[in-house]
This record gives structure tokens, sequence and C-alpha cells, in this order.
């Protein structure tokens, strides 16, 4: 909350969509990162004239600026700084700064090597094993521009400060720390002061420092989440996604911020048996689900209608009723006892599989419509983790591209200790 | 060693699998309560079933019922006394599975699937608290079909953990909420989420001197798990750290994976890990440290869980979706791992 006032004017990188407290900084972070030679490590000052100087002094064609977020690699556009960045995205920037830009925080990962040094200990005592440029991992050298996200058990020094929500008058429910923080909030580095100055409250819908990700999210496709009275995200919550914004990473999750369970739970294969005593529940929401523009059916699939959910509880509680009356001493029956029975009174199972499984037609992507008679409904498309540009989905297709599926082989991941 | 696809061996890690595994992804694992004599594995799945092993000492698992719902199951919860286990399905109810009769019967309903349930024993009630994508958290005495107490959340119930008096429950929109059990349950407060994406699993740890619930660990999609103290002594308490991000590939970027399930030891206080990665960590929270790191698996690991002793570490094995639903290879096994944990997890000793 208190972190919003400074944010709309700073400067940031059209390339990677950083910000800077000053221009000067963004200058030479753009020079560092995007502008330098991989080759003679001359450091140029536009994307064109690195293409220039590659090309005459090392006869070889750059095609994308280093480093740059996928739909930001044009190596044709001129910009300096702030200056030359196109209208389209300044606005788009501008946008993302100020609608609710939450979600689209940037994670720590891609802060300069220069303000993890700073962060002091770490890793409890030893504070010294960061040096930079070199990974404190048995990886090797990092590939020129990438940015050294590996660093394990990061301490976050924003939330630290995050102010505690003590509510008056309540007692300490958990006695083993009862103390109120100390709240410190001094900047770690001075040069990035607005950093973590502004960074301190990390509110529900605060917006990124780091600013927002490449992929374009419209609120307009908020509003027209919901029918059949479907539990629908917030109005801040607008076109969740979940997007690394560090360039040289990606989160492996579907683009809808929705939970994988949700996500799964949506698909036909998936979908409650309809119960025998409320078979009214299950065919309303199928056409609903079957519209491939996505947004509305965001969170819900599995949600059915609340209208449906209404009368399903009624069907469930007279269900309850009538096995509560054969359920009796339920909480009398001795749990240990009987427990000593179950194997027998159970039984073994076959060892092939417990139970036969039910066989499920896989259902390809592709079917059109179906009528809502059959359980089976089409797997929606939207969970392309390869994005196609969809109606209300306004995303850079292909931002991602989708690397290897598993990085095989032995894969350590880096000690930080 | 580029090789992509299915280059990472089923069990890299030699540990002992658990016989007649489930037929699709499990997604609740949990080990029968310290109240029985015998140790029984649980794991609920999204076949719609959930199954019980017996787990023998010399580690040999013998299937022992079998249990399903009208939907696919979101969590599973151990009664106290081991007598009974509670299902939490997509089809919006839970159901009481009553082992010695072996029979199911409904004990709560929500408007929509129940992400989770757990048995809360005080020493003045027994209860179950369910959460739902519906938004709400519901506290059941199991005899009745109304809650004895119904609480709004501010998003959908993505994770939630119980270890009294303690309980919290992480939401969509990154909402955190902390609940008091003493007496009878109550909103403590909620707290600001340390992370910056979506909760995915959490976790409550105890005090290592008291003994009592002090705080908790939160995971999220983005490859980190926040700790977080209820009343930190010292503000640095509090810290994240980033996990299940395999190094970076030969494209140049650094795949980040979900975290699926954090478990803390029983015994020790250190804390595991799995993520869709497709392998499972050790940690110390206190030293700071990783005390392990396993193979890498062909599969996401989707959960784990800690026996009540801390001697067996379960992990299951299987597609999660964090790849999208084009990437469900029916073909591929799922699996359940045992492995003996005790010693890989004794805090580092400084």
């Amino acid at each position: 909350m208190g972190r919003k006032k400074k944010k709309a004017s700073k400067p940031w990188c059209w390339y990677c969509n950083r910000e800077f407290d000053d221009e000067k900084i963004l200058i030479q972070h753009q020079k560092a990162k995007h502008f330098k030679c991989h080759i003679c490590h001359k450091k140029l000052y536009t994307g064109p004239g690195l293409s220039i100087h590659c090309m005459q002094v090392h006869k070889e064609a750059i095609d994308k600026v280093p480093n740059s977020l996928p739909n930001r690699s044009n190596i044709e556009i001129e910009i300096y700084g702030m200056e030359g960045i196109p209208p389209e995205d300044m606005k788009e920037h501008e946008k993302q700064k100020s609608g609710g830009g939450k979600g689209d925080e940037d994670s720590d990962d891609d802060e300069p090597a220069a303000k993890k040094k700073a962060t002091p200990a770490l890793l409890g005592p030893g504070p010294s094993q960061v040096t930079q440029g070199i990974l404190p991992t048995p990886m090797g050298p990092v590939p020129p521009g990438m940015y050294p996200g590996h660093m394990q058990m990061q301490m976050m020094p924003p939330f630290m400060q995050a102010p505690r929500m003590m509510m008056p008058g309540m007692r300490p429910l958990f006695p083993a720390a009862s103390m109120p923080p100390t709240s410190t909030s001094k900047p770690t580095f001075p040069a990035y002061s607005m950093y973590s100055g502004s960074n301190t409250t990390t509110t529900y819908y605060s917006n990124a420092t780091i600013s927002a990700p490449p992929t374009t999210t419209t609120p307009s496709s908020s509003s027209e989440h919901k029918e059949n009275g479907e539990v629908k995200p917030p109005a801040a919550n607008a076109c969740p996604l979940v997007t690394a914004t560090g360039a040289g990473s990606k989160i492996i999750h579907p683009p809808e911020d929705v939970s994988l369970e949700e996500i799964r739970a949506r698909s036909a294969k998936y979908r409650a048996k309809p119960k025998a005593d409320a078979p009214a529940a299950q065919p309303q929401p199928a056409p609903a689900m079957i519209t491939p523009s996505t947004s509305q059916a965001e969170v819900a699939a599995h949600m059915n209608a609340a209208v449906a959910a209404a009368r399903q509880q009624q069907a469930a509680a007279a269900l309850r009723r009538g096995v509560l009356n054969s359920m009796g001493g339920m909480g009398s029956m001795g749990g240990m006892g009987s427990m000593g029975a179950m194997g027998g009174m159970v039984g073994m199972l076959p060892p092939q599989g417990m139970v036969p499984r039910v066989p499920v037609p896989h259902v390809p992507v592709s079917v059109p419509q179906m009528p809502p008679v059959v359980p089976m409904l089409p797997v929606m498309p939207q969970f392309n983790l390869v994005r196609q540009l969809q109606p209300g989905m306004l995303l850079p297709g292909g931002m991602m591209p989708m690397g290897a599926m598993f990085p095989s082989g032995m894969v350590m991941q880096p000690r930080y200790r | 060693m580029f090789n992509q696809l299915g280059g990472a061996p089923s069990n890299p890690n030699k540990d002992l699998e658990v016989t007649s595994p489930p037929d699709d992804t499990v997604s609740a694992l949990e080990f029968s309560p310290p109240s029985l004599p015998q140790t029984f594995l649980v794991s609920g799945s999204w076949d719609c079933r959930v199954r019980c092993w017996e787990v023998e000492a010399s580690g040999k698992t013998v299937p022992k019922a079998v249990q399903s719902m009208d939907g696919p199951i979101l969590d599973v919860a151990w009664h106290d006394d081991g007598s009974k286990i509670f299902m939490a399905s997509t089809d919006k109810s839970v159901k009481c599975w009553d082992l010695a009769s072996n029979q199911a019967i409904q004990v709560a309903a929500h408007e929509a699937p129940v992400k989770t349930c757990h048995w809360i024993k005080a020493p003045n009630y027994t209860c179950l608290m369910t959460a739902s994508w519906d938004k709400t958290l519901k506290f059941w005495d199991t005899r009745s079909a109304v809650p004895i107490m119904n609480m709004n959340l501010s998003e959908r119930c993505y994770c939630a953990d119980v270890d009294y008096p303690m309980a919290v429950v992480g939401t969509a929109d990154r909402g955190i909420c902390l609940y008091t059990l003493e007496g009878k349950p109550g909103e403590f407060k909620r707290v600001e989420s340390p992370l910056k994406h979506q909760h995915r699993c959490i976790a409550i740890f105890r005090d290592k001197k008291t003994k009592q619930p002090t705080g908790f660990a939160l995971g999220s999609v983005e490859g980190r798990v926040a700790i977080q103290y209820v009343n930190p002594t010292n503000p640095k308490d509090n810290f994240t750290f980033k996990c299940h991000r395999p190094p970076a590939n030969t494209t140049g970027y650094q795949d980040i994976y979900a975290v699926n399930d954090i478990a803390f030891h029983p015994a020790h206080g250190t804390l595991a890990t799995v993520g869709s990665d497709g392998s499972f960590s050790f940690w110390d929270k206190d030293a700071r440290t990783r005390l392990k790191s396993s193979e890498m698996l062909d599969q996401p690991l989707t959960k784990c869980a800690f026996n009540h002793n801390g001697q067996i570490f379960a992990y299951a094995v299987g597609y999660d979706w964090s790849k999208g639903h084009e990437h469900f290879n029916p073909a591929k096994k799922n699996y359940i791992y045992l492995r003996a944990c005790y010693e890989d997890l004794k805090p580092r000793s400084t």
C-alpha cells in the first residue's frame, strides 16, 4: 500500500522490463546487458549500434538483442534509456503499473548481482561465498547475461520488514515466540534504496518493483468471467497469469494463475460422476464448459453452477440424513480394536492393480462440441503451454519456447554452503 | 546427458516401491497416526480412489483396502485414533471411511470441490476441518449435516495444514489466514504472503524447544519456499529460499518448477520438499542449508509424507499437469516410493 507512490514514473528497460531509479543507471544497465558485444565485450549504445558493430568488426550478424525478453528482442529498434520506446509499449507498461499488476511481481531472481552480494549474511555465518559473476554452485560459470538466479536459500530482505498485522486486543496464539518484531528498514544498497524501500510492504495488490512481465494482460477480459454464478476471481485478479519476469527463466506452469488441481479437475476425464440422487447437477454446466473463450471458464469448470450446487446440497443433506440414522454409535466405536480387524475384513486385494481401471477414452483436444448428455467434455484448449492467441487472452503466441520436458541425467542442484 | 525425454530413470534413488500403486496421479499421501501399532500408508488419487497399504518393518507394502468416491480425491486425513480416514473429493463432499466396517459415509459438503480435510483433536472437542474452492472453511462434528462452524476465506483454498492449536490456510490470490483452535476454532489473523506467486503447499512447524507450532513453510509455483514465523522474535527469522530449479538447460532458460508439497520431519524439525521437477530435497531451515537433494525422476513428485516417528519418507511420482494436459501420458505409471530417511534428515550439527 505504502509503496504505490513512486512507481508511475520510474525509468524502465524496454528489453527486459526492469525498472530503475534513475535513467542513468538504466542506460548503464542497457549498455552492460543488452548492448555489449559478446565477442569483444565492447559496450555499444543502441541495438542497431551493436548490430552494426558486430557486422563490421567481427563480420557476424546479430539478430537479437542479448538478454532481452522474447518479444522485445528486436535489434532494429533504436532505444537508448527511455528514448525510442514504441508508444504502444509505453502505454502498455503504464497500464501494467496502474492496473492490478498483481501476481506479476518479479521475484528477486533477477536483481542485479551487486545487490545480491550486498545482502548481508544470507546463509548464516558465512556471507562470503558469493563472488560476483560466478555462481556458488558446481554448475560452472554463468552464460553471459544469464542472471545469477541460482542462489539457494536466498533471503528476501523486503519481507522481513513487512509490518505485522497484530489485531488489537488479540492475544498471541503461539506463545513460543510472541515478541512483535522490531522493524528495521534500512536499504541494504543505497543505489537501490527505492527498490527496497518500496518493497517493504508487500501488499496483496501491490505492484511489481521490477515491472510486469512481457506477457500482456489486459484487464478487458476480466469483467466477463462469470456465467451461471460460478465463483469468479476477484477484480484485482483480473487476468492472472503465472509468469516469471526474469528474462532467463520460466515457470513450468500453465499460463493461467489457477491451481493445477483446478485446471485438471476441469478436464472431461476428471469430472465428478453424476450422483445417483442428484442427477440434475450435471447437465447444465456443459455448454459453458465447452466454450473455447478461455477466461470465462476460468476458475470454475469443476465448481458447478451455484444453482446446481444448491440443489445438490439438498440432495446431499437428504442422503446424509438417511445415512446418519444408520450411523448411530460411531463416536463410541473403539478405534484400535476395530483397526486390527481391518486386514481380515477388507481382505487382501489382487496384486495387479487393486481395482480394475475404468477405461476412459482419450478425448482429442479439438472436439468441437458435444451434447451435454455426454459426460466427457473436450479438454479445453487454453491449457496449451504453447499458447495460441485466443479471444480474451491477449498473449504473444509462443512466448515461452518449450524447452526440455525433463532435463535428464543427474542434475545436481546448487549447494549454497 | 542431453537426452531430453525419458532420460531419467523412474527410480534413480533406489527407493522401495509401494506395490499396486494408484492408477492415476497421487493427490494425497498420509501415514497412520501413532495410535496404531502398525504403520499404514494411505493415498488419494485422481482415479477417484483412496488406497491403504500396510507398511511392514522390512519396507514391504501390503495393499489392504481401497475405497472410491464420485470424483477425484484431493485430500485425505486420518482420524487421530487411526480407525477412520477422511477423503475430500472434487465431488464436493468429504466422506469418512470407517476401516473396520469398510463403510464410507458422507460427513461434509461444500459448494465446490473440497481441496483439503484435516482432523482436529483438541482437548475439549474433535472436529473435521474442510476447505474448498467455494471459498469457505468449515468445521464438522461428522454426525451432523450442518457444519458447526463456517468461515469465509478470501479466496479458493489451495492448501491448508493443522497442528493443534494452530491451523493455516493458503488460498488463491496469495492469501494466508491463520486460525486458532484453542477452545473453539477462530480466525487468528490474515498474513501477507511472503511469496509473489501462487501458493501451492503449506506445512506448520514447531518450535524446537517448546514443541508448539510456531510458524509455517509455504511453497509456491515459482520454486520457492517461505519460512514464516507467526510471531518472529527477529524479523530476520522469516526468509524464503529457492528450490526445484534445475540448472539452466541448453536453451539458456532456467526452468522453475512448482513446489508440490512440504513435510516436516516429526523428530528433527527439518523439512522435505517435493517438486514438479521430479526431485525431492531435505532442508534444515535453522541452519539454512540443504541436507540432501535427490536424483531427478522422470515425472513430477506430487506429494510426500513422513511416518509418525520419522523413519520413513514416502513420495509419490506422477504427472501433475504442470505442463498442461497435452503432456499427460496415461501410459506412464504412477509410483509411490518409500525411503528410510531418519539419518538423512538429521539437522546439520554446527
